[in-house]
């Protein structure tokens, strides 16, 4: 194990805080300002996958149960598929969150990986996401997120996240809030 | 005539200009279904690109049954229940992969690809040699056939040919099927579930264009005045048999990919293969987009965005809808991306349209279940007695928008659910 900055978790811990809060309280401007320009935000699919063929377990990754490059992802968007995606939520016409969702993320186990050469830093974190829209539509979903951030400022930007969803069929009637 | 029929005949007006709520929530009918829908009619099982070798396989449903589809060593394809015959576990627990045989885990009978008991532990000492390998195969799905890469299977032995089923509507599938010699290929699987009633799910498909300008508001620019006005070049088609499918008629003035409002690169990409599929499809056909469509019962399609997704249902309020991208399969590897991606923000459960649609079924589902609301009918009439031919063209015609599809789709279940034991 390598010792972990305690400034950076604590910066990591703060901005992480803020953007679950910023998302809950459907401050998408603010939220956007701290998106890269060159954002990739992916959620694959996952497939129930055989371990049959493993015979060297040290090589085992979740990525094996991920949808390849050729398949067919769940969410896709660069930075203006992602400005598309709030613009319609601000629209007043996109039904699905319309009166909004309330929603609680909860972001925890929040692991900062290996520094990249652009100066970026790679971090694991779990997500606990609820939404509700009455008695009748409440779900959760919990995911892992791997992002890119980028230091920027005394702040970082997120240059790239992959949210990998713990469930192979998603439930709860779609997925209409940002993750 | 059982108290069945007449729930039945109530659900659907003689000439489905309505129907009455409990169609979407009645138990009885659902139940019904499984039987006479799901148990006789053409489902898809996916696509021969999806078992690209031998011990290919993956797992999907048949109405409410898990279904193993798989590719014998003889590169034949083969669908089963999955469940093994000696006490019923689940047999095949992984999405799709490839396997040299598939082994129980509750005893280890063990079968090969294309079914066949190979071994069970024990036969000799404990079964004293008399267990029949023959007789206890996995139980096959009576018929499987594949039209132009698409595979479907059928509970109904007696059932007619895929191709007597298709009818007409083959001739419309053909434009995305048939149009490139090397035929198309399915990716995905997105998978997620709705608590909406099936049917209210495939009537969207099979022709609700009347929808879009209101559902899908928040994506269309055009103003809101002439999104009920009945589009100059698009027709709503029933080919036959509850089949449907809405189509743009593309103008002389346009290409393709000028009306599909694809990227530069796409459109490079289809004027290059327009010469073929005018070979292939003669000279009506490549002007013709399919924009959305179903196959009786469950088979729906969004060609315009790749999409290509079957309902499986979960219950009278419950579905599971699989979504899949299907692109020629010869096209350039950048060209599938931009098609994919597109879908991809469109549709699926985080598709810009599609979520809205989901809140939709949902809110139909849940809203006339009620003892009050089951009491009253629901409409189905738009364009009714206005049905035409156009020249060139397979099948009755509406305006876009019309009811004619899902009039048709509702009329043919009536008449599968009122066939009696097959």
């Amino acid at each position: 194990m390598t010792l972990v900055d305690a400034q950076l978790l604590a910066d990591l811990h703060y901005w992480y805080a803020r953007e679950a809060r910023l998302l809950d309280e459907r401050r998408y401007d603010l939220w956007l300002e701290t998106v890269d320009a060159a954002i990739r935000y992916q959620v694959p699919t996952r497939y129930f996958t055989a371990q049959a063929d493993i015979t060297d377990f040290g090589a085992w990754t979740v990525d094996r149960e991920l949808a390849q490059a050729s398949d067919v992802l769940l969410i896709d968007d660069d930075h203006a598929g992602i400005s598309k995606r709030i613009e319609r939520l601000q629209s007043g016409m996109a039904w699905a969150e319309m009166p909004p969702s309330i929603t609680r993320r909860i972001v925890s186990n929040i692991e900062p990986g290996e520094a990249q050469e652009d100066g970026g830093i790679e971090v694991f974190s779990a997500l606990l996401a609820f939404k509700s829209r009455g008695p009748d539509e409440r779900s959760f979903l919990t995911a892992q997120r791997r992002d890119l951030l980028l230091p920027a400022d005394g702040d970082f930007r997120l240059r790239r996240r992959l949210v990998i969803i713990d469930d192979t069929v998603l439930m709860g009637e779609n997925l209409s809030i940002v993750l | 005539m059982d108290a069945r029929h007449d729930l039945i005949e109530r659900s659907v007006a003689p000439d489905a200009s309505w129907i009455r709520p409990d169609i979407f929530s009645d138990e009885a009918l659902y139940r019904l279904e499984q039987e006479r829908i799901f148990g006789r009619c053409w489902l898809l099982l996916g696509h021969e690109s999806q078992l690209p070798e031998p011990g290919s396989f993956f797992r999907t449903h048949m109405g409410e049954e898990p279904i193993l589809v798989t590719r014998t060593l003889e590169g034949e394809v083969r669908a089963f229940l999955n469940l093994c015959r000696h006490r019923g576990a689940q047999l095949c627990h992984e999405d799709r992969g490839v396997a040299k045989s598939f082994n129980c885990r509750y005893h280890g009978w063990a079968y090969a690809c294309d079914g066949k008991l190979l071994a069970a532990p024990g036969e000799q000492q404990l079964y004293y040699g008399e267990l029949d390998r023959e007789e206890w195969g996995l139980i096959r799905v009576a018929q499987v056939e594949s039209y132009k890469g698409l595979v479907f299977g059928n509970f109904d032995p007696d059932a007619p040919p895929l191709a007597d089923y298709l009818g007409n509507m083959a001739w419309y599938l053909d434009i995305l099927l048939d149009r490139r010699a090397g035929g198309t290929e399915l990716l995905g699987v997105q998978r997620w579930r709705i608590p909406a009633n099936w049917k209210i799910v495939a009537e969207n498909h099979v022709g609700d264009e009347y929808h879009v300008g209101f559902t899908h508001g928040s994506q269309l620019t055009r103003p809101i005045e002439s999104r009920a006005a009945p589009a100059p070049l698009a027709r709503e088609i029933r080919p036959e048999l509850g089949h449907g499918i809405g189509v743009d008629i593309i103008p002389e003035d346009l290409s393709p990919g000028e009306r599909g409002g694809f990227d530069e690169e796409v459109n490079e990409y289809l004027r290059s293969i327009a010469g073929e599929m005018t070979e292939r499809l003669g000279e009506m056909r490549p002007r013709l987009f399919p924009i959305h469509g179903l196959v009786f019962p469950t088979l729906g399609m969004v060609p315009i965005l790749n999409s290509i997704r079957v309902v499986h249902p979960k219950g009278p309020n419950e579905i599971e809808l699989w979504s899949y991208c299907m692109v020629d399969r010869d096209a350039p590897k950048r060209v599938k991306e931009i098609l994919v991606q597109r879908s991809v923000s469109a549709f699926g459960p985080a598709g810009s349209f599609e979520q809205d649609d989901s809140a939709n079924w949902t809110g139909v589902t849940r809203n006339t279940a009620g003892h009050q609301a089951r009491k009253h009918r629901l409409n189905l009439s738009m364009g009714l007695g206005h049905e035409g031919e156009v020249d060139g063209l397979r099948g009755e015609v509406g305006l876009t928008a019309s009811d004619i599809n899902q009039r048709g789709f509702y009329l043919r279940w009536v008449q599968e659910m009122t066939g009696g034991p097959a």
